[in-house]
């Protein structure tokens, strides 16, 4: 499998690590233990296993250091895109980079 | 008062010659890395680096030289930068008077807008030179380093068989690259590129 970072180019996979699901959102901070757990067992142990398309995170250790958002056909392993973790965080939280 | 330790070169091989190629150590005199600070950071590093050494930092995977060869910025990432002050570099004075200083001259000129952080005992370069360098490095290094894709001024942050480098094009006329590796891996790199040389596996 090779990845086309957005900064380096194309690599193979030897220069990335796998680091979980992008679409993962830590609950809020005040966000209860007791009267919420459910929310606390969502975001650290549960996870969906689509067969299909997946948005995840990958970490480009050896090159650029960047975190990218990969969204990658799980059962083909197609890649459709690739972009910087930073420009997705941005374009979320409708601000800049 | 205790004693220095003395410094030692982080490989013992002298310079070696094979098949036409030439690998040696290209001592730094000095290497700093640049971070940009979040925000305006970015832009303005840009601006400082550019009115201290009348460059502009790259925005892709590149190097750049100043107009007097003291010092090569290279691109290291998004809003990341290595400054290197080779130590045979001549300055415009002659001699080796080549990066002496370069610490000084960053922290005064860009030191409030980014994250600057000596290198020096970090990294250590290698010089990979003679015809057929692309050749023998395309054994260690997976990117493509055809002349249509890796030209003079290129760079590539990649590996080299297991070992983290950052390779940069020098030259086609003589062919020549430069490698910089962690001063811990120089010895195992300069071993694998003498190996490659050779064109045997050992
Ligand atoms: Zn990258």
């Amino acid at each position: 499998m090779r990845l086309t970072c957005p900064f380096c180019g194309s690599r193979g996979l030897e220069e990335f690590t796998y680091r979980g699901d992008a679409l993962v959102r830590r609950p809020a901070a005040d966000t209860s233990l007791q009267t919420d757990a459910q929310a606390w067992t969502d975001y650290v142990y549960l996870r969906d296993n689509p067969a299909g398309l997946h948005s995840e995170l990958w970490y480009h250790g050896v090159g650029c250091r960047s975190w990218l958002v990969v969204t990658r056909d799980t059962r083909t392993h197609r890649v459709d895109d690739v972009r910087a973790a930073s420009a997705v965080a941005a374009e979320r939280s409708g601000g800049a980079a | 008062m205790a004693d220095k330790l003395h410094a030692t070169a982080p490989i013992g091989a002298e310079a070696i010659s094979a098949n036409g190629l030439r690998l040696a150590l290209a001592p730094l005199a000095e290497a700093a890395s640049l971070g940009a600070f979040a925000g305006s950071g970015r832009a303005e590093l840009l601006a400082c680096v550019r009115a201290e050494f009348g460059v502009d930092l790259p925005q892709t995977p590149k190097a750049v030289t100043t107009a007097d060869g003291l010092v090569t910025f290279l691109w290291c990432g998004p809003s990341q930068w290595l400054a290197l002050a080779p130590a045979e570099a001549s300055g415009p004075s002659g001699a080796s008077s080549g990066g002496q200083g370069l610490m000084a001259r960053l922290r005064a000129s860009c030191g409030a807008v980014c994250a600057l952080s000596a290198q020096g005992d970090s990294r250590t370069a290698l010089r990979l030179s003679g015809p057929g360098t692309r050749a023998v490095l395309s054994r260690l290094v997976p990117v493509d380093l055809h002349p249509r894709a890796f030209r003079a001024g290129d760079v590539a942050l990649t590996l080299a068989g297991h070992i983290p480098v950052i390779v940069r094009h020098l030259d086609d006329q003589p062919e020549a690259c430069e490698l910089l590796v962690f001063r811990s891996f120089a010895a195992s790199l300069f071993h694998d590129l003498h190996v490659a040389m050779t064109g045997h596996t050992s």
